[in-house]
């Protein structure tokens, strides 16, 4: 019987658009039905040089379903080529012409001698959602892009991190992991945000190693690299947010990067002053709203999930209720990510849920005794339920409705404090 | 269920005539996914013998070329663009779809308006026919029309 699934949380793989609008200059041709940019292109912040309403798009119909779409993807690219100055084009395919089975990398490898770099990425939504679909981009550029480096940088260290745009905080978090790398005496290399474009890719190869920071997004395209360009990688599932995990993270990525271990104390000191330094003087003010939110939930991909339940137990001491996490993660990959949920400080635990569902995420938070108001930190999807469970809410993941993020972030000391003040300015809200 | 195919095809054998400029169809039968040529269709509308008299009469009174429905195209309609429906769609409002090397943007409304495709491809008409009559029994019996590689 047909599955229905109610409200959920991604997109098709064609999504990856956005992975490729995120990097300056690089623009996607679409060989898919009109419209389909369209609805992929939601939220603000897309706007720009190359904007969705401008991709190229093949616009394929009922024509090319029954005679095949490719002569018409070689003149769009042909035409996107002569009339829109990028640096790299992805040739992204929607679900019908891989259903129909149009050829696209025979028509893209026509353009090898272009002056501009083609390459493709199958993103037919049957194939995965938007998170597979942002590995299929990254996997395109290892596979048809890059070459091996015999010439490495000292220091060097690509940052990968989860998806741009699905990721609302993705541009703050990737240039706060940046400076934390720079403060340690790396210097950091990633693809996406301004500034950072074609160049930055040209220099992948010549890193010292990958740091992928991520559960499970690019685990694949970290293996592609290590065999194919023979770069070492190192992988820490949890986005460190807050001082307890990002004092963790510089020490892994230090001991991986071999720092001098004085320095990165010396670093981490000086920030844990700060943070605590601020901790103290609200301290008050936690206390008195602990008896608002003994529990939470964190209902987010698994980024979000993991990231956010170790900051809120390990630096705020809240305790963890079930935590869902709905990426549809694949399967391999999910013991390990609920074997991290149960690492938290003072012997907590949390229950993890692999679910994609909301109506069942719904039922099982309503079902759950919170001994009091719950904090549900989610999607917008959870505002209502949120609302009529008297709960604090706060939107973290997409989608995104009643936020507003044009480079804030989570990630690292700051952006601890930065989830602090959000959580607490909702919370004061209510008697205020 | 049978439906029927238009091709405009000067000699039977290759698409290579465009919508407005041909004279005649062939149609074809599709049974059970099986086609075979039925008949031709010659339009001949009253344009095409008085084309003279049409452009000289018709062209330059907007009147007249309402009242004769057409400009010697044979789009009908011809001076007033995307008007009623020209006598050469009427000619094939029975087919379910039309081949044809090229085809206008109006012309192309106004067989959608009766749910008729316009497939405008430059192929033989074999592998039209052969393409067309696989797609629509695919969509017919509800089956995916997945290519297995």
């Amino acid at each position: 019987m047909a599955k229905l699934l109610d409200k959920q949380r991604y997109k098709c793989a064609l999504g990856a658009m956005q992975t490729v609008q995120a990097i300056t200059r690089a623009i996607p041709i679409l060989h898919s039905g009109p419209g389909c940019a369209q609805k992929l292109s939601d939220g603000t912040g897309s706007s720009g040089y190359f904007s969705p309403n401008i991709f190229p798009c093949t616009s394929i119909n009922e024509k090319d379903v029954v005679f095949g779409g490719t002569k018409k993807l070689e003149t769009t690219i042909e035409n996107a080529l002569k009339v829109i100055d990028a640096d790299l084009y992805v040739v992204l395919t929607g679900c019908i012409p891989e259903i129909v089975g149009d050829d696209t990398g025979e028509v893209v490898s026509r353009f090898e001698d272009a002056d501009k770099p083609v390459i493709y990425a199958s993103t037919a939504g049957f194939k995965g959602n938007n998170y597979i679909g942002h590995e299929q981009v990254i996997d395109a550029i290892i596979d048809q892009y890059l070459e091996k480096s015999e010439e490495k940088e000292k220091g060097l260290v690509n940052i990968w991190a989860d998806v741009p745009y699905q990721d609302l905080f993705w541009l703050g978090n990737i240039r706060e992991l940046e400076k934390l790398l720079a403060e340690i005496g790396l210097t950091p290399n990633t693809i996406f945000g301004y500034n950072r474009g074609i160049d930055q890719i040209n220099k992948i190869p010549k890193a010292e190693f990958n740091l992928l920071v991520s559960p499970w997004v690019s685990v694949g395209n970290m293996k592609k690299m290590e065999k194919k360009l023979g770069l070492p990688w190192l992988h820490l599932p949890t986005l460190p947010i807050g001082a307890f995990e990002t004092s963790k993270f510089l020490r892994e990525v230090s001991k991986f990067a071999g720092v001098d271990e004085e320095k990165v104390e010396s670093v981490i000191d000086g920030h844990e002053n700060y943070y605590y330094y601020l901790i103290e003087r609200y301290a008050d003010l936690f206390l008195e709203n602990r008896v608002i939110n003994k529990q939470f939930s964190v209902v987010a991909d698994a980024q979000y999930a993991l990231g956010i339940t170790k900051f809120l137990a390990n630096d705020l001491g809240l305790v963890p209720a079930k935590q869902f996490i709905v990426d549809d993660t694949p399967k391999q990959y999910r013991e390990a990510i609920a074997e991290e949920f149960k690492k938290l400080n003072f012997n907590l635990q949390a229950d993890v849920i692999f679910e994609t569902d909301s109506y069942k995420i719904h039922e099982q938070i309503k079902e759950h005794d919170y001994h009091g108001y719950p904090l549900i930190l989610g999607s917008y999807y959870e505002k209502e339920l949120t609302e009529s469970l008297k709960g604090n809410y706060l939107n973290i993941a997409w989608p995104v409705q009643d936020k507003v993020v044009l480079d804030d972030f989570y990630a690292g000391y700051t952006g601890g404090i930065r989830l602090i003040e959000d959580i607490y300015t909702v919370a004061v809200q209510r008697f205020n | 269920m049978s439906y029927k195919i238009a091709v405009a095809s000067s000699d039977g054998q290759q698409i290579d005539e465009s919508f407005g400029s041909a004279k005649r169809f062939i149609i074809y039968e599709v049974t059970d996914g099986i086609y075979r040529r039925l008949e031709e269709r010659a339009f001949c509308e009253e344009g095409t013998d008085n084309n003279d008299v049409s452009v000289v009469d018709g062209c330059n009174s907007s009147v007249s070329c309402k009242n004769e429905g057409g400009c010697g195209s044979g789009t009908g309609g011809g001076c007033g663009g995307a008007g009623e429906a020209s006598a050469k769609v009427d000619l094939v409002s029975d087919c379910r779809c039309i081949v044809c090397k090229k085809i206008g943007f109006h012309i192309q409304k106004q067989l959608e308006r009766k749910a008729i495709s316009a497939f405008d491809v430059s192929v033989s008409v074999e592998e039209a026919l052969e393409k067309i009559s696989h797609y629509f029994t695919r969509m017919d019996n509800h089956e995916s029309l997945r290519v297995q590689k």
